[in-house]
Order: structure tokens, then C-alpha cells, then sequence
């Protein structure tokens, strides 16, 4: 075909220009890619730490308020256990009653970051216009204070507390919550038939280290139960260390001193379609005013650390750098089209001579740069991949903290602190999050879109050229 | 086959307007050979691409059998250029690229012939010039006597009933010229082209049927030494 030979013989003849383009090209598309995979893998980063949080599916979660701050000197709740420490040793008082407690171990298995919601507002919530599904859970921390002997006393030993996170599960609907985002590598999960039963799955990293397996016991608030499953979550999150059924975790755990029999302290929702999330969070927010209500993506924006700095920088710097690159390579490659067409105008002065008309020479015009965009296109999509399998290999780790997530955040004995509290609230977790980047079909499709945009734009500037020439001007020039 | 009617050309080069044609009437009889003689920049490579519809008039009418070529849109002219007129140009203006035969297939691509049928003529045309055996060389892989040969296949390969040749033998040696003009005359003859031939060399255009003369814009006709082709009455 002559269009092609023609096309193929005139790129080889200026090889040297198209390729100096087609790398212009490559570059910028190559720096979008790269971007594009590097902000692909801090979303997946960040999708990550909210999944495990939060388990998939999970659109809306409602979580009890967090309980008020109790001011110093006022009476604490009723039930509460507070730890003072005075002349004679340390106490423990609940209720006005105190003992001392050296040599106990004080072990309670708190809801200490959130105040207790009804279970039947689980239901309630479950009714909500563009609410699919729903299930309540509770997301408790045990904590164990040995008081030593001669605690208290001047020169004595301080206690060592021992915590670890646990969730209640709704084992009448395990496809919502932290459970749901885990993948059972050793045992099994729980089951419907487990709501009674002492048993628990216990996260991979924690049964590591704790040297768990299938079979067995670990003990919460005193009450042994028996390892069933073993569950690796996404890395990133921060996840519960074990999962018990969630009328165990109601019937064990306390909230303030009191028990948490027939309540949840989070609700994990699923809403109809991505369209109705705000209004499903409204319709929370009228039902459980008090309570946080919170969506996947007001919670992504509420991570913190190098994760969301890195979010921030690719999104906003990556992105601009890509535009303002593409944008350079993309007027390069106008202007060497542009002088290259300025070169042939005898030739294509002789073409229209011969009846050529303007559309054609413009179409063998943009042909050419068609071709030139298209493998800058393909050596861009290839250093998108170096780029992303560069940057996966030498980033380092990042850190996300979320506010309001479940983890060790409470080391204190009691639900109500008094102004005689040993020790204090943890800051928000802080986990580490691999860096990776990875190339998405969405990013290879922009890059194609893009190296026909840039080579068409190179194109077109130097057809314009062509159509504005007349021949005897073009023959006139180099006679 | 052409009348040319009070034609002129003007340019305009800053403030200044330079007529490089003025008040020129014409007429050109078909299978006629004109001679087109003058000094540089006195207007006969104008007179040439008004002829081949490579530029219009300032003013004046042009018409090719009966068409007036002043008032053509640029697509019809390209239709007709494509048709019916042949160019050849002192610096062969061939595409460097493309090879001999490929240059000559070039002035069948406006005629959307066939690739079998492209072949065919293409193979006719350099056997015509004798460069049936450089078809798949390149331009810069000829001398410039066979470069000429290949841009005049490539005027005729599309059977046009003109042949507007701009100095066709400029750039060539003496012996190279008289084997390129020589083809010309055998190929006007046999093919009962229309020829319009500028050259600055007397010698070529007394073999013309007519010889006309460009000065400061003005056409001046002298009668030529030897009959025209077609014998048609020329009147200038």
C-alpha cells in the first residue's frame, strides 16, 4: 500500500527525529504512568488499612460515641473501678468499696474507646432506606495488670500491663466486618453454629508471636477459649488480634463497669450502591445522633503519616509534574513536526502539482506522527512499568495512623478514669504500610489515549501548515 | 486547448506590488509546443504555474478546454492537475524516499487506480524513458539525467494532454539536455502532448513550433522555425 510505504519510508529517513519524539513522548507518558501505578498502589495502601479495619464490603460504620472525659474530683461512674495510689500502697475501688490489690492480677476486657449502642439499632439501621445489609460488632481490649507486692511503696516494682485487642463477630453474618477482609490460613473461621461457644481466631501476626495454633487456649477476662482458625488480614491494617463470637464478647466485656450484654459498640453497613452513601450516613446520623458515623472515604481522609503525605505528593506533585511534562514532550513534538514539514515543502508543493490534494498529504502527515506517538506511547508504557517496579523495590515503608481505629489504644484498668489514673490513653495506631506501585489497565488505556492525543497534536500543527501552503508558493521557495 | 485573457499577476513584496505577469493574452492550440524564453524573474515560471493551476490571476481570465480555470475551486483543480497536466521541474523534485518506481506510482494515487493497474502503467512509463531497470532505485542513487527521466514518467505515466516543463534541462550537462530534450520531442510527438517548455537556452526553443518571449511581465510571441504538432492556428 502506498500510503504505508510511503509513511515508512519517510520515518526512516528521519529516524534519528522520531525517535528523539517518540522518547519526548515516552517520557512524559512513561511519568504518567509511573505516577498513575505509584498513586494506584497508596490507594491500594490506604483501601488496605480502611479493609482491615473495617472488612470489605463495608461502606458506612457507625461506631459509640467515644465516652466523656471525666473531670477531676467528680465521682466515678457507678460500677467503674478506679486504681489510686496513696501512702499506704496502691487500692482499687469500685463502687466505694476498695481492697488492696498487690499481687493481683486485674484482667477486663473493656469497651474502652467507644460507648455502647443497642443491638437493636442494628436492626434499625438494618430497615434504612438504601441499606443492604448490616451487622453489629464489638470491638473491645482486654487488658491484664499484675500489681506487684510492693507496689506503691518507695522503691517498689510497677506493674507490667498486657493487652490485646479483641472483636466480637456477628457469626450470623460474617461477610461484614474485620473478619471478612482476613484469609484463613490455618483451622476455619467462625460459624453460625459457634455463637456460644468459646472459640476464637486469632490474627496470623499475633498468633506468631504468641505462639498459637489450631487447638490452642487463650485466655480473656479469665475465660479460656479455644484457637479455631488462624487469619492473615492486608498488610498495612492494624487488625484485631482475635475474633470471638460476638454474644461471648457481649456476655465477657464491660463498657464503664457495666456489662455489654445486647449491646454493640460498632456497626458495620453495607448500602445499596455507591450513589446512596451520603444519604445512608444521614439517615445514621437522624437515627444514632450521638454516635460516629462515619464512610470509607471520610475515613481515608483521616489517615495521617508518610501514607497520606504520599497520597498527597502523587496525587498533586505526580500529577502536575506528569501535565507539565506531557506538555513539553507534546510541544517538542509540535514544533520538530512543524520544522520537519517545513523541510519537505517542495516535496509537498510537487505532490499537490501532481493533484495531490491537502487532506491527503495531511492525512500522510498525521499517519507519520500517529506512528511516532503510538511507540513513544509503548516505550512510555514500558518505563511506566520500570518506574512503578522501581519504585515498589526502593521505597521505603510508610506509616498510616487513623484516628478512632481498634487497636491497643487504652492501657488503663477500669472504664472510668479518675483523676487517680495510672496510665495514660495511647495515641492513635500508628502501622507500617509497603510502598508499591503497580500499573493499572486504566493507566496502560491513558497512556494509548495519550500518545494518540500528543502524536495527533504534532500532527495536526504540521497539516495546518500543509493546508495553508500553495503550490506555486511551495515550488517558488526553493526554485 | 488554453485562452488567456487579459491575465495579470501581481506580488506584493513588503509595500510594493510587482506585476509579474501583465495583460497577457494567449491562446494555446492542443498538441502545440511553445517555447517559453526570458530572463530570470521576468515572469515565465508565473505564466507556467498559472497554466497548471498552481496559482491564480491577479485579475484576467484562464480557461482549459472551455473551463474557466480562475473561478475553480481548489479541489477541481486538483481533480484536473491530477487529469490533465503534467509537470517537470528543473530540480526533478522527486520524493528522496521513494524509489523510481514508487515516485512515478506517486501521480497515479490522486487517480485512485488500482495497485495492478498502478503497476502496470508505472512499468509502461519508465520503459518509455528507458529506466525500466532503475525502477527500484532511489533518486540519490541516479544521475540527474535519469532523475529528469523519472520526473518526466511521472508526468506521463497519467496520459495528461499537457506537459508544463519549468527549464527541464537547467541542471543538466550538454549531452545530458539534448538526450532529455530529444525524449521530449519524441514523447510530444508520439503522444500529441501539448507542450509548454521555459528554457533560457535559444537552442532548445527553436525547436519549438512557437517561441515566446517574457520581459518585465509582457509576452511577446515570435513565429518558431519549425510547425507545430497539431497544426492548430496560434494566434498571440
Amino acid at each position: 500500500m502506498f500510503f504505508l510505504t510511503y509513511l515508512r519510508r519517510e520515518l526512516r529517513r528521519r529516524m534519528r527525529q522520531a525517535i528523539f519524539i517518540a522518547l519526548g513522548l515516552a517520557l512524559g507518558i512513561g511519568l504518567v504512568v509511573t505516577v498513575t501505578a505509584a498513586s494506584a498502589g497508596v490507594r491500594q495502601a490506604q483501601a488496605d488499612v480502611l479493609r482491615s479495619l473495617y472488612g470489605v464490603g463495608t461502606d458506612v460504620t457507625v461506631t459509640g460515641a467515644p465516652p466523656k472525659p471525666v473531670r477531676p474530683g467528680s465521682a466515678p461512674p457507678k460500677g467503674a473501678q478506679t486504681f489510686q495510689i496513696g501512702p499506704g500502697g496502691a487500692q482499687v475501688c469500685q463502687n466505694g468499696k476498695c481492697h488492696n490489690p498487690a499481687g493481683q492480677t486485674i484482667d477486663r476486657l473493656d469497651s474502652a474507646g467507644y460507648r455502647p449502642i443497642s443491638q437493636s439499632k442494628v436492626a434499625e439501621v438494618a430497615k434504612l432506606s438504601g441499606v443492604k445489609a448490616a451487622a453489629g460488632g464489638l470491638v473491645l481490649t482486654d487488658t491484664s495488670i499484675t500489681i506487684p507486692k510492693k507496689f506503691g511503696q518507695p522503691g517498689g516494682p510497677l506493674p507490667t500491663p498486657n493487652s490485646f485487642t479483641v472483636d466480637g463477630a456477628d457469626t450470623g453474618d460474617l461477610g461484614l466486618g474485620p473478619l471478612s477482609a482476613g484469609t484463613i490460613t490455618s483451622g476455619r473461621s467462625l460459624r453460625s453454629s459457634d455463637g456460644t461457644s468459646n472459640v476464637a481466631v486469632v490474627d496470623s501476626s499475633y498468633a506468631h508471636s504468641h505462639k498459637l495454633k489450631i487447638g490452642s487456649t487463650v485466655h480473656i477476662v479469665k475465660h479460656s477459649f479455644k484457637v479455631i482458625g488462624i487469619v492473615a488480614q492486608p498488610q498495612g491494617g492494624n487488625p484485631p488480634d482475635m475474633y470471638i463470637p460476638l454474644a461471648r464478647a457481649q456476655a465477657i466485656g464491660t463498657a464503664a463497669g457495666k456489662s455489654l450484654k445486647n449491646d454493640v459498640n460498632t456497626i458495620y453497613v453495607t448500602a445499596a450502591s455507591a450513589a446512596v452513601i451520603p444519604a445512608v450516613q444521614a439517615e445514621i446520623r437522624k437515627l444514632l445522633p450521638g454516635d460516629t458515623v462515619t464512610t470509607a472515604a471520610s475515613l481515608a481522609s483521616q489517615v495521617t503519616g508518610s501514607l497520606s503525605s504520599t497520597a498527597k505528593l502523587a496525587n498533586d506533585l505526580g500529577r502536575w509534574l506528569s501535565v507539565l511534562v506531557l506538555i513539553a514532550a507534546f510541544a517538542v513534538a509540535s514544533l520538530l513536526t512543524m520544522a520537519a514539514v517545513a523541510r519537505r515543502v517542495r516535496e509537498f508543493g510537487t505532490l499537490k502539482a501532481l493533484g495531490w490534494r491537502s487532506r491527503r498529504i495531511t492525512a500522510q502527515v498525521m499517519g507519520e506522527s500517529l506512528v511516532i506517538g503510538i511507540v513513544g506511547g509503548a516505550a512510555g508504557i514500558a518505563l511506566g512499568f520500570a518506574g512503578a517496579a522501581i519504585i515498589t523495590a526502593v521505597a521505603p515503608e510508610l506509616s498510616a495512623s487513623i484516628p478512632g481505629s481498634n487497636g491497643p489504644r487504652i492501657v488503663s484498668v477500669g472504664g472510668g478514669a479518675t483523676a487517680g489514673r495510672a496510665f495514660p490513653q495511647a495515641a492513635a495506631p500508628t502501622v507500617a504500610v509497603p510502598m508499591s506501585a503497580s500499573v493499572t489497565v486504566a493507566a496502560i488505556v491513558a497512556a494509548v489515549l495519550l500518545a494518540v492525543a500528543g502524536g495527533l497534536l504534532a500532527g495536526s500543527f504540521g497539516s495546518w501548515r500543509i493546508a495553508r501552503l500553495r503550490p506555486a508558493d511551495a515550488l517558488a521557495r526553493v526554485a | 486547448m488554453y485562452q488567456l485573457t487579459d491575465v495579470t499577476k501581481l506580488y506584493a513584496t513588503g509595500k510594493r506590488t510587482v506585476p509579474a505577469v501583465r495583460d497577457l493574452s494567449l491562446a494555446i492550440g492542443d498538441g502545440e509546443w511553445l517555447a517559453i524564453q526570458g530572463r530570470t524573474g521576468h515572469g515565465k515560471s508565473t505564466l507556467l504555474n498559472l497554466l497548471g493551476m498552481l496559482d491564480r490571476p491577479t485579475s484576467g481570465t484562464i480557461e482549459f478546454d472551455g473551463r474557466n480555470l480562475t473561478r475553480m475551486r481548489e479541489a477541481r483543480a486538483s481533480r484536473l492537475r491530477a487529469e490533465s497536466i503534467g509537470f517537470v521541474f528543473q530540480t526533478f523534485n522527486l520524493v528522496p524516499t521513494l524509489s523510481a518506481a514508487e515516485n512515478v506510482e506517486a501521480a497515479l494515487i490522486p487517480l485512485r487506480a488500482g495497485a495492478a493497474e498502478r503497476r502496470r502503467r508505472v512499468e509502461a512509463a519508465l520503459e518509455s524513458v528507458a529506466l525500466a531497470d532503475r525502477a527500484r532505485h532511489l533518486p540519490g542513487e541516479m544521475s540527474g539525467g535519469q532523475q529528469q527521466r523519472v520526473a518526466i514518467a511521472r508526468a506521463l505515466v497519467k496520459e495528461p494532454k499537457v506537459l508544463l516543463a519549468d527549464e527541464p534541462t537547467g541542471n543538466l550537462d550538454e549531452d545530458t539536455r539534448d538526450e532529455i530534450i530529444n525524449l521530449l520531442e519524441k514523447l510530444w510527438r508520439e503522444r500529441g502532448l501539448t507542450l509548454v517548455l521555459v528554457t533560457h537556452d535559444t537552442a532548445i526553443a527553436r525547436r519549438a513550433g512557437r517561441v515566446g518571449v517574457m520581459s518585465k511581465g509582457l509576452l511577446t510571441i515570435q513565429a518558431g522555425t519549425r510547425p507545430t504538432h497539431a497544426g492548430d492556428p496560434v494566434t498571440g
